[in-house]
């Protein structure tokens, strides 16, 4: 074997891969995982909140909604972490002011998936190492090597009846005794784990039953491409819709199924393999405590977010409750963020080998790692 | 005795020898008419050499790559193709010199990119970048001037702007007319001083909120630092976070208007605003900026504030770290990825020498060992791919979103690059790229693609059969792997695209 890495015959249990759901909009974490025993919640909110009776207790103080019951088995496991009042230092309460800081990661080029694929790949990227499920690449992948959109694995093959074509450019590449070799040869065998599966129907492991929605569909996709070990290194997939001024649970309801849906499938179908995927969750910023006349949310600060995946010290809510009273509130009444999404991604890239590349992921900003893992 | 244009035609078969025994520099302007634009559809000759030779090596580094015929044609200007590829190189470097009716005309349908700036901002973004993009490929495949647009590929790199920031929706269009194409072959000092004014720049690296009206105000350093980083001095080229500091105060109350201010005509204007100036004394890379005293009048206090500039971009191009920084990058663009030192070093002192002339220091580049002997041992990037691979099918296209879509998969659109670095240029970021290629090549082979089209029977008949076709394909005799691959694949046009050789140049 020459020099060139290869990124589909090592280990496979070396490889991990990371899952990004960017929840656009701004999701109200108060209503995801409402703090239960805090006064002031009900207070702000006597016709939205979450009663105590309905939520799924979780640790005496937050509830889950109910709605997201299927994430309690993974959290029950200890495979789900949940941080609360987490979010970014943006106030300016825009959409996508506040997404474009989180994504990039600062006032900065580039996403921070991007960046740090690119620190990870300093010598080269495999094909399918990154993927964007869904019509466009997220700010958050933007200067990635080579960042793959799919709608689905049909978009990576070179169509039917090419072997001819394969077998020739493998003999060619084959004799290559540069980095070609190692690209070509890695490309024709991602091509062919992904023909393989989309020849054979994919019935998801452990009776996982994923939704029919695009973000079921995403992840069912993002778990195919994880099993068969094609050099996934971050795949990213958003679930949009999450601005909820008006009549929020109309708006939110729905969504909270899909995102509970697809997360408790991905999580029951990899089964073994979240021991080397991680599933983070997050959402630009959170939504206003107190509910506004038309039963709904405006802008806020701080929401949550969820860490799904391998070796997580879950079954816990992370992160400083900073509390609901007024002088406590940021600006027009706001949840301040008391975790930046910085030092919840940290310990997450590290494990995902970020080494000490962190500080080029995340420029100009000291990180404090949430001890996510112990 | 001034030689007519028809006059010269007329010497025809001595031209070559005539080549060999004038210098470079001395070559009569009416050499131009040597270069004949590419006349398609005729017989051609491919190379017949076993290895890549001087010809299509300054056809693959210095331009996109050979079009049929175009080996014979440079390979034609003298006795041998090391000869031949420096005459070529000598008539690319002037670009003035060389007439580009089909190039100009393909791009004539892109009407914004004559837009003048005040007026950009009637058009919706998504045309003006659509047209960017769509112009900046038909240019690279049409273009006779291939080295000049090789080096505006090379300056929008080095000078990147990423228009989804704010007015650079707009603004990037006049910032690639009048700062890369306007000073491309021509001198770096008078492309920074542009860089540094061009109201594109000034929003995508904030100098325009750069100001400090009282001393409470915090100077915005992003320019400051990406100037001496990225487009002088290199990162590890001797100033300190304090020097960053000083620039960007020399620079405060540069502004540009903006969408969201009025009057709505004077959008896109760049203003300076003493008020808005550090007038103190400031100290950058170990010079003296005197203070501004403001006992002074306006007008003078203005034009002292305005040509700390001219100070600034004085300093830093003329540090040495600078000439090495443009050298390294010019190196690693046109000899490898892991830059010959002692090549840098010629093309840095050329650098210098000529105070940034870009002709000069290029003409140092190609006449070293290194970029001479350094053949076929890069590797395209994807917009070179594409570009190559439309040029040597002689495709008929319309450069249309449908190619583009091909370069945003491999992540290398033209003006969609984030940060301020610009697209890499070294091979490992772009080898996950393969498929990709592989499906483009036959995709082209197969005549898929809207709004493309290749000839292929002509172009085979052209080249002179399967053998020719492999030649002009690969730019060398092909290997007996190469032609057992070619007719085993049941789509030879699409092997060779997609084959090895053909992603090296």
């Amino acid at each position: 074997m020459s020099e060139v890495q290869s990124f589909l015959n090592g280990n496979g249990d070396e490889r991990r891969a990371l899952v990004v759901v960017f929840l656009r909009g701004g999701a109200d974490g108060l209503n995801l995982v409402a703090p239960l025993e805090d006064d002031g919640y009900h207070r702000s909110r006597p016709r939205i909140a979450l009663g105590k009776q309905e939520a799924v207790p979780l640790d005496g103080f937050y509830g889950l909604n109910p709605l997201l019951k299927p994430l309690e088995t993974a959290y029950r496991d200890g495979a789900l972490a949940i941080v609360h009042a987490a979010g970014s230092e943006d106030n300016t309460r825009s959409h996508f002011e506040a997404q474009d800081l989180m994504e990039h990661g600062g006032i900065t080029g580039g996403g921070w998936l991007g960046r740090f694929l690119r620190a990870q790949n300093r010598t080269a990227s495999g094909p399918l190492a990154a993927v964007a499920l869904g019509k466009a690449i997220p700010e958050c992948l933007r200067g990635a090597p080579a960042a793959t959109v799919l709608q689905s694995l049909d978009d990576f093959s070179m169509g039917e009846n090419r072997s001819r074509l394969t077998q020739a450019l493998a003999k060619l590449y084959g004799m290559q005794t540069d980095v070609l070799a190692g690209a070509g040869r890695d490309t024709l065998e991602a091509l062919q784990r992904v023909e393989q599966l989309r020849k054979s129907p994919y019935h998801p492991a452990h009776g996982a039953d994923y939704g029919r929605d695009d973000f079921s569909r995403g992840l069912l996709q993002i778990a195919r491409l994880i099993k068969s070990r094609v050099g996934l290194q971050a795949a990213s997939v958003d679930l949009g819709g999450w601005d909820s001024h008006f009549s929020q649970g109309t708006l939110m309801d729905p969504l909270m199924v899909r995102l509970a849906r697809g997360l408790s499938a991905f999580y029951q179908d990899l089964g073994a393999e979240m021991q080397t995927t991680t599933v983070v969750v997050m959402t630009e910023f959170g939504r206003r405590v107190e509910e506004n006349s038309a039963f709904g949310t405006d802008h806020g600060r701080g929401s949550v977010m969820f860490v799904l995946g391998g070796g997580i010290h879950g079954g816990r809510v992370l992160g400083k409750w900073p509390g609901l009273s007024r002088e406590i509130l940021e600006g027009p009444g706001d949840l301040p963020v008391t975790t930046n999404y910085r030092n919840v991604l940290a310990p997450i890239l590290q494990r995902h080998g970020a080494g000490e590349k962190l500080g080029q992921v995340f420029p100009d900003f000291s990180l404090e790692p949430l001890p996510l893992y112990g | 005795m001034p030689l007519t244009r028809r006059k010269f035609l007329r010497v025809g078969g001595s031209t070559a020898a005539l080549l060999a025994t004038v210098g470079c520099d001395q070559w009569p302007r009416e050499l131009r008419v040597l270069y004949q634009p590419a006349k398609p559809g005729g017989p051609f000759q491919p190379p017949a050499t076993a290895e890549i030779d001087a010809v299509t090596h300054v056809l693959n580094r210095a331009a996109f790559g050979a079009r049929p015929g175009d080996y014979e044609r440079v390979r034609q200007l003298a006795d041998t193709p090391e000869l031949a590829a420096a005459a070529y190189l000598e008539q690319q470097l002037r670009p003035e010199n060389i007439e580009d009716e089909r190039a100009e005309f393909a791009v004539r349908r892109f009407e914004t990119l004559s837009v003048p700036l005040g007026e950009l901002f009637e058009y919706q973004e998504e045309l003006l970048h659509n047209e960017l993009m769509r112009a900046t490929l038909a240019r690279a495949v049409l273009s006779e001037r291939q080295l000049f647009e090789v080096m505006v590929q090379f300056w929008s790199d080095h000078f990147n702007i990423d228009p989804s920031k704010g007015d650079c929706k707009w603004l990037k269009v006049a910032d690639d007319r009048e700062v890369i194409r306007k000073h491309a072959l021509g001198r770096f000092p008078d492309m920074l001083r542009a860089s540094a004014l061009s109201p594109a720049m000034l929003w995508y690296l904030d100098g325009r909120v750069n100001r400090r009206a009282n001393m409470a105000e915090k100077p915005n350093e992003n320019y400051a630092r990406e100037l001496l980083e990225l487009h002088t001095l290199g990162v590890h080229g001797g100033y300190s976070q304090k020097d960053v500091m000083e620039v960007a105060r020399c620079l405060t109350g540069w502004t540009v208007r903006s969408t969201n201010q009025k009057p709505y005509f004077e959008i896109g204007k760049v203003e300076f605003k003493i008020h808005q100036h550090d007038c103190g004394a400031k100290e950058v890379l170990g010079e003296l900026v005197p203070a501004i005293p403001g006992n002074l009048n306006k007008a003078e206090r203005e034009r002292r504030g305005k040509a700390e500039l001219d100070r600034v971009l004085e300093i830093v191009t003329r540090h040495p770290s600078t000439a090495k920084h443009i050298a390294t990058k010019l190196c690693e663009r046109f000899i490898a990825d892991e830059t010959p030192a002692g090549a840098v070093e010629v093309v840095a002192r050329a650098f210098s020498r000529s105070e940034g002339d870009v002709r000069a220091t290029l003409r140092a580049l190609f006449q070293t060992e290194e970029f001479q002997q350094q053949r076929g041992n890069k590797f395209k990037r994807p917009f070179n791919f594409i570009a190559s691979a439309l040029r040597a099918t002689d495709a008929r296209t319309d450069s249309g979103i449908e190619i583009i879509d091909y370069l945003r998969r491999m992540g290398h659109a033209p003006f969609n690059y984030p940060t301020p670095d610009g697209y890499p240029e070294p091979a490992a970021p772009w080898l996950g790229t393969l498929l990709w290629r592989w499906n483009f090549a036959l995709a082209l082979g197969e005549n898929r693609i809207k709004g493309t089209k290749v000839d292929f029977e002509g172009l085979l008949k052209n080249s002179g059969g399967d053998d020719g076709l492999m030649a002009h394909l690969l730019g060398r005799q092909p290997s007996a792997e190469e032609t057992q691959a070619y007719h085993d694949s049941g789509a030879g046009l699409a092997l060779l695209l997609a084959s090895p050789a053909f992603q090296r140049c």
